[in-house]
């Protein structure tokens, strides 16, 4: 029975992960592939030539490197906020006992869920209110307080798996509380702040509504804001459309492949999208 | 007993040890043991602050808000035009709103099944199949799961295209000529499709790795227990994978509801609503009504009435999650 039905599992295993490859094999085989090849009615489930073209065109577009200087800008500051903030507090969440422990907790948790997508009133005419719905500063505030909450939680989860004893140890040989943290804990978290970094960047990376509704001035468009414009205003260039989402792809899944071991674990105790 | 109160403190107590034990001082200074006290909420407290002005004040604004009429006069003039509650009979009067929300919810429903089905599939794929067979699909889960959103759902276009859609011509090459320059676009229930399938293509990774998780930790024996009573397949699966994978599946299944319900960026990227309004969700709806309508406090009422139903999804979730990790959380 079991030998029997091993050709027909791994045949179905095969098929389904042809059909989650492809996506992302013929993004970057259209983005290599002649754009008059692309217009065609050619079958061309292979590219027939290959070009460097499209992604020339995708750089070249007007203003492509103010948006990767926005994109990098907006989320670099979200992080760092969001970096510093969160490792303050996932400190005393994980090693201190204290009142309202548990209701910090909570507090946490439910940010972590929280409906940002439902909050786009209140942000914009927040941001408006303040003059900031035309520079990158409101997107950087929204950026960090959607990832703080994660930030926290995950990297509480982190702490919680250096051995206390490690600090007891130190503290023994004379070390204070905060000495025993910062010289034997701190360095054993590199790991965790890693990838705690790396959730966050992506997230920040990724994030299209807020940009797309906060950002009224051209100029300050992110990424993701200028890539959904360009498949709209560039219809029939879809080689120059792939190329520019390639780009956009590679540094998400060069920082995803270097943290996917600890993808499901720091998801599934932290709860958020990746 | 009679110990000096701090070598009493037990070894895994969570009080900072005394610095020097030879210090001469048995306790210390009353000003030192306040500041102690004070250090978890003084760390905790930029967090804290941040989530509360940048988080909270917003929750609580959309909520005044969706009382009020605002509109671009009473903004620019600084008016508070209290409504009561004639923006949230406004939406409930409209027809289109009861559409709206039906098709958000199926639309949610579709998505959530497929993910949690096609999920499960594919975890037991891993478990089933040889390790080279495992590691591909993983690897071609991982980046399915690793393509930004904006990136997916405009190469999902390029495929469903109706000129140059790898799509259309393969059904062409099929010998389905009808569907040469074949919009899919056309109406509400294909473009909706579309757009779950993107979402579900990018769900089932999370869902799958998170089941496969769950699917190995149930111990083997009980799955040779059940044959030699005679248990085919699906009985074995209800009665030792189902009770194993159950916690760790609801947990996954409120997760992707509590995000799919909300989703905003596929929809908005594939047709902005369209077409003819009809693949309008709830998040997109608020969008038109508010910032592009410029009815702020009509637009709140609807986001009102989502963090609503969030809400009673996120307490059922959050309940789920408490009682699953009790040991964690305490």
């Amino acid at each position: 029975m079991r030998t029997r039905k091993k050709p027909l599992v791994t045949t179905i295993a095969v098929i389904v992960a042809l059909f989650f490859l492809f996506p992302t094999y013929w993004m970057v085989s259209t983005a290599f592939t002649p754009s008059g090849d692309i217009t065609t009615s050619k079958y061309d489930i292979v590219p027939l030539a290959l070009t460097v073209k499209n992604f020339v065109t995708a750089v070249g577009k007007q203003g492509f490197g103010f948006y990767v200087r926005n994109s990098l800008f907006v989320t670099l500051s979200a992080l760092l906020f969001a970096m510093i903030t969160g490792l303050l507090a996932s400190i005393p969440l994980a090693r201190l006992r204290f009142r309202g422990r548990k209701g910090f907790m909570l507090l946490i948790l439910v940010a972590q869920l929280a409906p940002f997508e439902a909050l786009l009133v209140p942000y914009y005419l927040f941001l408006r209110n303040f003059k900031l719905d035309t520079s990158l500063t409101g997107l950087v505030l929204i950026y960090f307080v959607s990832t703080l909450p994660f930030t926290v939680w995950t990297l509480r989860g982190f702490i919680n798996g250096i051995p206390e004893d490690l600090e007891q140890a130190a503290m023994v040989d004379g070390c204070s509380r905060w000495t025993a943290f910062w010289r034997v804990t701190f360095p054993l978290l590199g790991p965790g702040l890693v990838a705690t970094s790396v959730y966050a960047f992506i997230t920040a990376w990724n994030e299209y509504l807020y940009a797309f509704v906060i950002l009224q001035d051209q100029s300050k468009y992110t990424l993701p804001v200028w890539l959904a414009s360009f498949s709209t205003n560039f219809g029939t260039d879809w080689g120059g459309s792939m190329a520019a989402s390639a780009l956009f792809t590679v540094p998400v899944l060069v920082f995803f492949l270097i943290v996917q071991r600890n993808l499901v674990a720091g998801i599934t105790a932290g709860a958020v999208k990746g | 007993m009679t110990a000096s109160s701090n070598t009493a403190v037990p070894a895994r107590a969570h009080v900072p040890a005394p610095r020097r034990p030879a210090a001469g001082r048995v306790k210390p200074p009353i000003a030192r043991r306040i500041s102690v006290r004070t250090v978890p909420y003084l760390l905790l407290a930029p967090a804290v602050l941040a989530l509360l002005g940048l988080l909270g004040y917003p929750v609580v604004s959309v909520f005044i808000y969706s009382f009020q009429n605002l509109g671009p006069r009473q903004i620019n003039l600084h008016l508070t035009e209290w409504v009561g509650f004639a923006n949230y009979q406004e939406i409930f009067g409209d027809p289109d709103f009861w559409t709206i929300t039906g098709r958000t919810l199926a639309f949610t429903a579709g998505a959530v099944t497929g993910i949690m089905l096609a999920g499960l599939g594919c975890a037991q794929l891993m478990k089933h199949t040889n390790r080279v067979v495992r590691t591909i699909l993983q690897i071609t889960l991982l980046l399915a799961w690793a393509m930004p959103i904006v990136a997916v759902t405009t190469v999902f276009q390029f495929i469903f295209d109706q000129n140059y859609g790898i799509l259309n011509k393969t059904l062409v090459k099929l010998g389905f000529s009808g569907f040469a320059n074949f919009d899919w676009f056309t109406t509400s229930f294909s473009t909706l499709t579309i757009i779950a399938i993107i979402i579900i293509w990018q769900g089932v990774p999370f869902a799958a790795f998170t089941l496969y998780a769950g699917l190995v930790a149930v111990p083997g024996d009980l799955y040779e227990a059940v044959s030699i009573d005679g248990a085919n397949a699906v009985q074995s699966f209800w009665s030792v994978t189902w009770p194993g994978i159950k916690s760790i599946f609801m947990l996954t299944m409120f997760l992707e509801v509590l995000w799919d319900f909300k989703v905003f960026t596929q929809v908005w990227v594939i047709r902005q609503g369209g077409p003819d309004g009809g693949s309008i969700t709830l998040s997109i709806q608020q969008y038109l009504k508010g910032i592009a309508g410029n009815h702020y406090g009509v637009a709140a009422a609807v986001s009102v009435v989502m963090i609503v139903l969030l809400a009673i999804i996120t307490a059922q979730y959050i309940r789920m999650l408490v009682r699953s990790q009790e040991a964690d959380f305490a």
